[in-house]
């Protein structure tokens, strides 16, 4: 009996989270003109029409390379200090970790708007070097964490073993240490790519009409397009980011560093 | 531990640099520019910011919806994570990473489904009218509703994800040991199984109320101009009025919130690592 | 010491903030001798043992190896191997590339590296293993992966941390006689950290008791098992039984026995080992508390004026049962006469 409603209560939850995916995949399906669900016969014409739409080509290019960039730089930063973290007496430890993880508490809006308001009107910064440094500031938290994550499952003394083998500091970090916190990187990549690759609110003041990202130009169409294609788009994102998520479950076990 | 300090400190500089200096300079002037007038500095931005009608209801509303989202989510939270924790391992793994698919999602492909589900010509309208409850459609996108709906779809998997961490820390025989003793199942959850998750419901607890007051595509989409929350009113006072000093008390208003509820997450589990 | 030493270390200290884990210890090894550390966990030996290998610098004092001062000489290029108590192996490496990893680094030729590798893995009886990863071995597997990664580079001076402390019983017996011939074979200088007696009387030519960060006593196993000089040597080589001289008798924090301790002057404390006292005659009285049967012999537990003491007795002799009154003896020809702690 207890059973039972648990369960029942566990499949209304999972209809709740998950249902919605289906029936706007369902709705991209549609043969129609409009967004409706049940659809009107089934066909991909909208996910055909989606993939020749140039501003969301454009967008969605701008999307991934500004994730790539940012992932990238965050991590370039992010494994020093959370090494340095996890290994060395560094001064002000506390006041030093609380600066690198402020992108989590300030919401990331109003980092758009300083951003813009104090960094690129004054100093004439490019827009896109904006957005890069708004993302990469919001995944370096996640990127420290994740691989903190991982450096704690490797011994100290395994790097004085090396060090004791006549290996340098920085030689043990990279013939022993890096090897060893790959996989924590990579799945440090990933759900900083996906974060970065999802973001709205830092991206909001700091896109406008020339440059723009893919969701934030999706948010823009959902106000005057009223067929299916945005529904084929957020359609393929899901598909998309599923595929990731699970290959890196399986590959890295992601789900142990969210 | 390596003793060398300077190295320590070297390897922490790119990122120190990088946030305080791209990331939280510019937040911090923003902040400045709210207590500041023509006249010098002052709170005269942050006394007419409370006392417009406009930004207490959207104060509220926001501060609504997030107590709202919250409850809901740990009512449902429970029963799914009691559900999950009961299930053999395997099984628990696999629900486990359900819970989590839905949060690496595009938010903005997640809210959109709401769209086809609640506007006028969408699913919940046409079965309300087709089993006769209703004979106009309901006015469902755009309301306060919509938004909560929302929201709690965005977040629950937080809640989900923290009890059901907490119950599976639980020792396995307590419940049927309280059984044995007669227990009934409103004793054993409020006796047994709340205080002892009690962690687990506030990490999951500020996580999904800093989520939801914190919140813009949501409100945008789902809510629009009628049903503002607080960042939505802040990017709208921006964009409409470049209204900065409305903008800079709001950004204070929900960094507070944040700052107050990671404070909180974060002496609880520094409390339990140290126990 | 004298010049000849090969490791010498003078009056070292190591403190962390206002704390000492290592205070003032002057310390020498002559080549090829294996010396053990032996003390409680926390009494600095494994702090001394670091700070020989590098890994944590002095507060004070110096160190020789081989003639050459050590002080400012990094860990990489000390030449000391060191044994890991967690064995420390690298995780993504095989049994060859393990042993392997310190040759490389020295950027010796291919054949070479292959050739002493194989002997290396040869020697602790690994062959065969060579791409297995760490994770697949045993413990004591992992343990002579990390013995031979250590001896492969021949190292002027091995250090072993607790080395056999995270092994079964009986695996421990057989390591500590295969480190004892591969010391023999390789002759290797060696330093031992350990808690356990038994492994250090049994392994070192030479051992260094310490306590609370400073070296209590110094000597070959025969002299610190037949003479220690402090009680709290005399308990950790089996002289459980011991007593204060005071004018009026022996005394414990229980309480005295009365005890003719005229010719006791200068002597700070006697002590006995369990089977040397005698039970059914003597001065004493006592009572019998527990008694634990031991195959060849029975352990009494009694309790006495001055607290509980521990004796042993044959198996053959008359058995004695709880709660009995017993007299006994604590012939001064079998005790040991100690200095203050």
């Amino acid at each position: 009996m207890m059973r039972l409603s648990g369960f029942s209560i566990l499949a209304l939850a999972m209809l709740f989270l998950l249902g919605p995916f289906f029936i706007i995949a369902a709705a991209g399906l549609s043969a129609g003109d409009l967004l409706v669900f049940p659809p009107q016969g089934l066909s991909l014409r909208w996910f055909v029409a989606i993939l020749d739409i140039e501003r969301f080509r454009v967008s969605f290019l701008l999307s991934m390379e500004l994730a790539i960039i940012s992932t990238g730089l965050s991590l370039l930063m992010g494994v020093p200090a959370a090494y340095a973290l996890a290994r060395y007496d560094v001064p002000f430890r506390e006041a030093m970790r609380t600066i690198i993880t402020s992108p989590v508490i300030v919401p990331a809006i109003i980092a758009g708007l300083a951003l813009l308001r104090y960094a690129v009107i004054p100093l004439g910064l490019p827009v896109i070097s904006a957005l890069i440094l708004g993302h990469t500031a919001l995944v370096a938290p996640y990127a420290v964490r994740v691989v903190s994550v991982s450096l704690t499952h490797l011994r100290v003394d395994v790097e004085e073993a090396a060090i004791l083998l006549g290996a340098t500091r920085s030689g043990a970090f990279f013939r022993i240490v890096l090897p060893n916190i790959k996989n924590g990187m990579m799945a440090a990549f990933i759900l900083g790519f996906i974060t970065s690759f999802n973001q709205v609110p830092v991206s909001l003041f700091l896109t406008g009409p020339g440059i723009s990202t893919l969701p934030i130009d999706m948010l823009g169409a959902m106000e005057f397009v009223y067929d299916p294609s945005i529904a084929a788009l957020s359609t393929l994102l899901a598909l998309m980011t599923i595929l990731i998520v699970l290959l890196a479950e399986r590959l890295l076990g992601l789900s142990r560093y969210v | 531990m390596f003793a060398d300090r300077r190295i320590g400190l070297m390897l922490m500089m790119p990122a120190m640099f990088f946030v305080g200096i791209a990331f939280l300079l510019p937040v911090l002037i923003l902040l400045a520019e709210g207590l500041r007038t023509s006249e010098g500095w002052s709170l005269a931005r942050y006394t007419s910011f409370f006392s417009d009608s406009l930004s207490q209801e959207v104060m509220l509303r926001t501060l609504r919806l997030g107590f709202g989202v919250t409850l809901a989510s740990a009512i449902i939270g429970y029963g799914v994570a009691l559900t999950i924790a009961n299930a053999s391992p395997l099984t628990r793994s696999r629900m486990t990473a359900l819970f989590i698919l839905p949060l690496m999602i595009s938010p903005v492909a997640r809210t959109y489904a709401w769209i086809v589900l609640l506007g006028r010509t969408g699913l919940i309208n046409k079965v309300l009218i087709g089993i006769g409850l209703t004979e106009e459609p309901l006015r469902l996108l755009f309301s306060e509703t919509a938004v909560f709906i929302g929201l709690l779809q965005l977040f629950l998997p937080l809640m989900v994800l923290s009890l059901t961490s907490a119950l599976e820390n639980m020792p396995s025989d307590i419940i049927p040991a309280a059984r044995i003793l007669g227990a009934n199942w409103l004793t054993i959850f409020f006796r047994l199984i709340l205080p002892l998750t009690r962690e687990g419901l506030i990490i999951g607890g500020t996580l999904v109320f800093t989520g939801a007051v914190t919140a813009y595509i949501t409100p945008a989409v789902l809510g629009g101009s009628k049903v503002l929350m607080l960042e939505t009113l802040l990017y709208q006072r921006i964009s409409v009025a470049n209204d900065v000093a409305t903008a800079s008390v709001i950004a204070a208003i929900l960094i507070g919130m944040s700052i107050v509820t990671h404070s909180l997450i974060r002496r609880l589990t520094s409390g339990k690592r140290s126990s | 010491m004298s010049e000849s030493q090969f490791l010498d270390l003078r009056d070292i200290t190591i403190a962390y903030g206002a704390q000492k884990a290592v205070e003032n210890v002057s310390l020498s090894v002559a080549q090829g001798q294996l010396l053990a550390l032996l003390g409680p966990s926390g009494c600095g030996k494994t702090t001394l043992m670091r700070a020989i290998a590098g890994l944590l610098p002095l507060t004070q004092g110096s160190m020789t190896l081989a003639g050459r001062d050590l002080t400012r000489v990094p860990a990489n290029r000390r030449e000391i191997g060191l044994v890991f108590q967690s064995y420390a192996l690298f995780p993504h490496l095989s049994v060859f590339d393990n042993v392997a990893f310190g040759l490389k680094l020295r950027h010796l030729d291919k054949t070479e590296i292959e050739e002493r590798s194989k002997v290396a893995i040869a020697m602790v009886g690994l062959t065969g293993f060579e791409h297995r990863l760490p994770r697949e071995l045993s413990g004591g597997q992992q343990q002579r992966v990390a013995l031979a990664r250590s001896i492969v580079v021949r190292p002027r001076l091995l250090l072993l941390d607790e080395p056999l402390s995270n092994l079964d019983a009986r695996l421990r017996l057989d390591m500590r006689s295969q480190l004892h011939r591969l010391h023999h074979d390789l002759g290797i200088t060696m330093i031992y950290v350990t808690h356990d007696q038994a492994e250090a009387l049994a392994l070192a030519d030479r051992i260094v008791v310490m306590r609370s960060g400073k070296i209590i006593q110094t000597g070959t196993p025969e002299d610190l098992y037949e003479r220690p000089q402090t009680g709290f040597v005399a308990r950790f080589m089996g002289f459980e039984n011991v007593l204060r001289v005071t004018s009026s008798g022996l005394v414990s924090d229980e309480g005295s026995l009365p005890f003719a301790t005229q010719s006791l002057q200068n002597i700070h404390a006697l002590a006995w080992r369990p089977h040397h006292v005698q039970l059914g005659q003597g001065p004493f009285k006592g009572r019998i508390l527990g008694a634990s049967y031991q195959g060849d012999s029975i352990e009494y537990l009694l309790d006495t004026p001055a607290g509980h003491l521990k004796v042993q007795s044959p198996a053959a002799s008359p058995r004695y049962q709880p709660a009995q009154e017993i007299a006994f003896d604590l012939p001064l020809t079998h005790a040991i006469s100690l200095r203050e702690d």
